[in-house]
């Protein structure tokens, strides 16, 4: 049997190890749901800018390739669906001051990477157009003539017959983001390559800014050789 | 950017300061109360510097609403916490924003592509100088705290 002491004693010290998983619990409390947040917000810290989130957000690869008609330069319709080929597809507009071109130039590099085998029979290059306002078929043969005449199995294209907010969709299934600056109407979006496979498919994404041409290159030859097989 | 970053977060946290200052002598919270307040004012700190953040509070109106409320509410309780924190606490704390900001600057400087996508390149690298210039700022203050603290002790 306990005596009042005793009994008081265990008291004491349950209440002392109350408080001090109190003052433990507090901050740790905190910070779990404070990391909790930022965990969320990121996709478990793998998604710190917009144009990253954007692309997690539309799923895991492989994905399909959200539908879109698209006119190239000599004003043929096309979808990619029948290309039933190797795609790498970019995004531009025509009159940024800056991104597009560079992400461009870096393309060119990449399309003359690969032998008159491999472009066009087995991999095409389709640059598209974000501007739908601006830009049209004649710029944009205008502006496929800067990389050379011999760029065959590289279209130039924009969304046929799309409205805005259909497009924006297409952007959203795809995992592009696109903001047009009010002030400036500059068209901030992601640069991102997407490789289409023969099936419809996104395969693989490649963000030119941080990734090797020869890295890119090695990697859609790394596809084209699994489909050979 | 620089508005955003530079200007409209620090304000509001400077509002807070100044609102919750007055307060400071009633706000005498325990230790472990202290550190989860700090623990959130950091948090909303590198929650608010996140670029994807930064993009979102632009475009959309009640985020950037949440992102003033937020900053106001993390000043007004910074000063009356640092006030009766520990010693030690509070020069981590310091330090850790400092580092923080240092950091950041250093990213959006160096970095030659668009991070936020709201604003250019040459606006991305004025506020990576001004946040790299605050963080020296911020730096100093500490150790003028740091040997303050030493000093009294």
């Amino acid at each position: 049997m306990q005596t009042p002491d005793s009994c008081s004693w265990q008291d004491v010290v349950e209440s002392a190890k109350k408080l001090r998983m109190k003052k433990v619990l507090i901050p740790v409390l905190s910070l779990t749901v404070c990391f909790t947040i930022i965990w969320k917000w990121t996709l478990g810290f793998s998604a710190f800018t917009i144009f990253s989130y954007t692309l997690k957000s539309a799923g895991e690869i492989p994905r399909t390739f959200p539908d879109l008609q698209m006119i190239n330069q000599d004003g043929k319709v096309f979808s990619m669906k029948e290309k039933q080929k190797y795609v790498l597809v970019n995004f531009v507009y025509l009159n940024c001051p800056y991104v597009c071109h560079k992400v461009n130039n870096q393309l060119e590099h990449i399309y003359h990477l690969f032998d008159r085998n491999t472009v066009p029979s087995k991999l095409e290059f389709v640059t598209l157009s974000f501007d739908l306002k601006n830009d049209d078929i004649k710029k944009i043969q205008l502006y496929r003539n800067y990389f050379g005449s011999d760029i065959s199995g590289w279209s130039f294209a924009l969304p046929y017959q799309s409205s805005q907010q259909a497009f924006n969709q297409f952007l959203g299934k795809l995992g592009v983001w696109k903001y047009s600056v009010p002030s400036t109407g500059i068209i901030n979006h992601s640069v991102y390559l997407f490789l289409i496979s023969p099936d419809g498919k996104i395969v693989k994404t490649f963000d030119p800014a941080r990734d090797n041409d020869y890295i890119i290159a090695e990697q859609i030859n790394a596809c084209l050789r699994e489909k050979a097989i | 950017m620089p508005r955003h970053q530079l200007l409209q977060l620090p304000i509001m946290l400077g509002l807070g300061i100044v609102s919750g200052w007055r307060y400071s002598n009633h706000f005498n919270i325990g230790v472990s109360w202290g550190i989860a307040i700090l623990v959130f004012i950091i948090s909303s700190i590198i929650f608010w510097m996140l670029p994807h953040s930064i993009d979102y509070a632009v475009i959309n109106t009640t985020f950037n609403r949440v992102m003033h409320i937020n900053m106001f509410v993390a000043g007004f309780l910074l000063f009356p916490t640092l006030k009766h924190t520990l010693f030690e606490i509070k020069i981590l704390f310091l330090g850790m924003v400092s580092a923080m900001m240092i950091a950041t600057g250093i990213t959006l400087l160096t970095y030659n592509l668009l991070l936020c996508s709201a604003f250019t390149i040459d606006q991305q690298k004025e506020t990576g100088t001004q946040l790299i210039i605050l963080g020296l700022v911020l730096f100093v203050t500490t150790l003028i705290v740091f040997f303050r603290g030493l000093g009294r002790r």
